[in-house]
């Protein structure tokens, strides 16, 4: 069953033109990754796909629903949610607060909304820190709390910006097995990474984006091996 | 519309659309390399009208002289105020709008309790003559002079100097023009110098035709931000052509329609951009 | 995981504010006219600081234009006296809403776009009020420099009473309303502020597109925070209008009416409510011994305050103040 369909988007800014033409469809219960050089548009096709932008061309159809112009905040009640590339969190707010602002705007209840943080602190381990500001957390920890109010809301489809990076070999394990463990549950993700070593072994399809255009899809190995991919990598740098 | 309601108002259009551009473009250039709304303006502007007049009466200085001198301290003052209020807190937009707007305040209030809420009166060039028909004071051509010559300077120096491209630069890109040699925090000075001098030169030229009073230097900065918003911020073309829209919309508004809505103006203008076009008719995405 | 909290808990919780409140209470029996009158505008500001602390303190959306909403209301309350005939106690009533909604003006254009221009919008509405109200036409039906007189709030009971009874009636009656106005204001306010409410509008201070992107809908959640912070403002400006006509266009001046609630925000605890009441209440009657040390120099001493606090110390004092005294609290009840 397909999750998410994205149809020929198109992106411009100014003269740069940051996506074009882009499609790509992502079934449910998958791992879908995307790599691409620096500037290759995977974070504004994330912006687009969360909601942050809008396409100059072409549609986002989530669960057979076109949301192409649905703001974000209402496409994480449909089930979207996503992290960001630099970690953003509310800095001056306790991580208990951080998590229940999601899921106060996404459970009128407060009492399942109560549940539902405590739920995902427990599950990413900041129970202990949920009194503290969200600001003095480590890196791991910020990553984690990304994730809590990333499943707060109990999405369908997670979207990570590189989870990866800046994690050692130990915590990016310890975030693969959450990650594998949440699929098993039901969920599908998409993300992008660099740290290709990792994402090789998790994700079910890669999409390889340059310059802002697809250039090839498939099995993980197919695309790593495709010509056109491994000239964007060489070419960059 | 009768003919000599548009003559009026093309010819204080123009008269007004020069001084205003010559003002605009201090706040537009501030705005661009500071990114944050030059609130002290207000205070430069009336500051520099109550200068001249303090160094005319109290001090007997000869006119030009007080005019040059009061357009050099404001334009220091000017450059007082970025270093020691904008620069420290450029990280926290919030904190920069407050002390710049308070700094307006403080001077107005300094006024209100020395000079009083009586109109004072700057020296004009008194006589009057006739333009196709239309009676204008012999100040107003001093205003189109003024207002002509040091738009036209400001433009010039933008275009041509080194320093002029650099404030070009910053106003783009902090980051990118450190990476070319550009110190940023030179050119913001001088940016905040010149926006000084504009504010000085505008006031003095323009007080004597109207009030000097302790609330005068809220209307052009106003003004000056309403033609920022519809020009398109960081865009020096739009601050000009909006310049002139302003200048015959708002004569347009005075001549017909009278005083009291000609004030609703700036507000208006500003809310049509915002909610039908934010980004104003040649500004960039933000 | 928690056991529910009895009546004994919640007083001591709230002790300090209780036994402040108690006093505020009682004193009218004690004090003098002249205390009765500071302590009403006092109370006054302390609504436009707490108001104007929960929506711009929190949003980051400085109101600049708070004076607006106070002097709407408050020229609302006129025209509905003089050109509706309606009385002026219902007067107020109907102003307070009628403000309350008119105020969006200052908020919708700036919906589409980021809070900086929003902030200078704002900047703008008190002083084109202020234009519109002083210039012709209008200012033949507003009043113009002079004002627009109303019947004084409860002129018309006072009058029933013994001439002895009328000025202690009409101040301790003015006294209650504003006081009742306060803690209705503050309370209200203040749980908002530190439940989920008000954590969604700082997330929008803190970083607007990951609120955004976190599932709160921005644009409701500013209008909701903005209306609530306007209602307050709105009945304030209505209840001072009938206590103290004529309604003149000092109810919107910037200068004396914004620049202290800012003052008040600032040297209390942006986004704090409880730091910007304390704040306002001890401002306000700084700024009346400040007469008499500086007269006329007052207003410009309390905006080199302002200045000051901006420059040095942005997160205020008093909230770190009123913490500490809350902890000594907390140990000696133990």
């Amino acid at each position: 069953m397909i999750m998410l369909k994205v149809e020929s988007v198109t992106k411009r800014f100014g003269g740069l033109v940051a996506l074009r033409n882009v499609s790509m469809s992502v079934n449910k219960n998958e791992i879908f990754g995307i790599i691409g050089p620096n500037g290759s548009g995977k974070t504004t096709l994330f912006n687009v796909i969360s909601g942050v932008l809008r396409p100059d061309e072409g549609k986002v159809i989530f669960e057979d629903k076109d949301i192409t112009h649905m703001r974000p905040s209402d496409r994480v009640k449909l089930g979207i949610a996503r992290t960001f590339q630099t970690i953003r969190v509310f800095p001056y707010m306790p991580v208990y607060w951080n998590v229940m602002v999601t899921a106060s705007s996404v459970y009128s209840d407060s009492r399942i909304a109560k549940a539902r943080v405590s739920w995902a602190l427990i599950i990413t381990g900041l129970l202990g820190e949920a009194g503290e500001l969200a600001g003095k957390l480590t890196p791991y920890k910020l990553k984690m709390l990304e994730f809590a109010r990333c499943l707060v809301a109990n999405p369908k489809l997670i979207m990570l910006d590189e989870p990866f990076a800046g994690l050692s070999p130990e915590e990016i394990e310890r975030l693969i097995s959450i990650i594998l463990k949440l699929r098993e549950n039901g969920l599908t993700f998409i993300i992008i990474e660099h740290k290709l070593k990792y994402l090789m072994r998790i994700a079910d399809r890669i999409m390889a984006l340059s310059l802002g255009e697809k250039v090839a899809e498939g099995k993980p190995d197919e695309v790593a091996r495709h010509p056109k991919v491994i000239e964007a990598y060489i070419g960059v740098t | 519309m009768e003919f000599t309601l548009i003559k009026f108002i093309f010819i204080f259009g123009v008269l007004h659309s020069f001084i205003y551009l010559s003002f605009a473009l201090g706040f537009s250039l501030v705005f661009g390399v500071a990114k944050i709304p030059y609130l002290s303006y207000a205070g430069l502007y009336t500051l520099s009208a109550y200068l001249m007049h303090l160094l005319l009466t109290k001090a007997g200085i000869p006119t030009i002289i007080s005019a040059i001198s009061s357009i050099g301290a404001i334009g220091g003052l000017s450059i007082v105020i970025g270093d020691y209020i904008v620069k420290p807190s450029m990280k926290n937009p919030l904190s920069i709008f407050i002390s710049t707007m308070t700094v307006s305040y403080i001077v107005e209030e300094v006024f209100r309790i020395k000079m009083g809420l009586t109109p004072v009166a700057l020296p004009a060039l008194r006589g009057v003559i006739t333009i196709a028909g239309v009676p204008v004071a012999q100040q107003w051509i001093a205003v189109l002079i003024i207002g002509a010559v040091s738009s036209f300077l400001v433009l010039i120096y933008l275009s041509k100097t080194a320093t002029g491209k650099s404030i070009r630069a910053v106003a783009e890109s902090w980051y990118e023009s450190m990476i070319i040699g550009i110190n940023p925090y030179k050119v913001f000075r001088v940016t905040m110098l010149i926006a000084g001098l504009l504010a000085g030169v505008a006031s003095i030229s323009l007080s004597p035709l109207k009030a000097v009073v302790p609330s005068m230097g809220w209307s052009p900065l106003f003004v000056s931000f309403a033609i920022v918003i519809l020009g398109g911020m960081g865009s020096i073309k739009g601050t000009v052509v909006a310049s002139f829209i302003y200048g015959f919309v708002e004569q347009f508004v005075t001549w017909k329609y009278g005083g009291a809505f000609a004030s609703i103006v700036p507000l208006a203008l500003i809310v049509l951009v915002l909610i039908f076009r934010p980004t104003g008719l040649f500004g960039e995405k933000e | 995981m928690f056991r529910q909290k009895t009546v004994a808990d919640k007083v001591r919780e709230n002790l300090l504010g209780i036994i402040v409140l108690l006093i505020l209470a009682l004193l009218p029996m004690r004090a003098n006219d002249f205390l009765l009158d500071t302590l009403v505008r006092t109370y006054i500001f302390v609504i436009l600081a707490v108001t104007l602390d929960f929506f711009s303190g929190t949003t980051g959306y400085l109101n600049l234009g708070h004076s607006f909403i106070f002097g709407l209301s408050a020229y609302l309350t006129g025209i509905l006296y003089v050109y509706l005939k309606i009385p002026t106690e219902i007067a107020i009533l109907g102003a307070g809403l009628l403000g309350t909604f008119g105020s969006l003006a200052l908020l919708l254009p700036s919906l589409r776009v980021r809070g900086v221009y929003f902030a200078i919008l704002s900047l703008l509405y008190p002083i084109i009020f202020i234009g519109i109200v002083t210039t012709q036409p209008f200012s033949l039906y507003l009043g113009g420099e002079g004002g627009l007189r109303i019947k004084q709030l409860f002129l018309d009971i006072a009058r029933k009473l013994p001439p002895t009874e009328r000025l202690a009636f009409l101040h301790n009656a003015y006294y209650y309303l504003s006081f009742i106005l306060m803690v209705a204001s503050f309370i209200v306010l203040y749980k908002l502020a530190y439940n989920e409410f008000g954590f969604k509008l700082r997330s929008i201070g803190q970083d607007e597109e990951l609120s955004e992107a976190a599932g709160v809908n921005t644009t409701n959640m500013k209008i909701k925070g903005f209306l609530l912070s306007a209602v307050f403002a709105s009945y304030a400006g209505a209840l001072y209008a009938g206590m103290r006509p004529p309604i003149t266009v000092d109810f919107v001046n910037t200068g004396s009416i914004l620049l202290p609630t800012l003052t008040a925000m600032i040297v209390g605890g942006a986004g704090t409510i409880i730091g910007p009441a304390i704040a306002a209440f001890l401002l306000t009657l700084l700024y009346q011994y400040l007469w008499g040390l500086v007269g006329l120099w007052r207003t410009v001493a309390y905006m080199i305050i302002l200045l000051a606090f901006v420059l040095i110390r942005p997160q205020g004092i008093f909230f770190d103040i009123y913490l500490r005294i809350r902890r000594l609290v907390d140990k000696v009840i133990g």
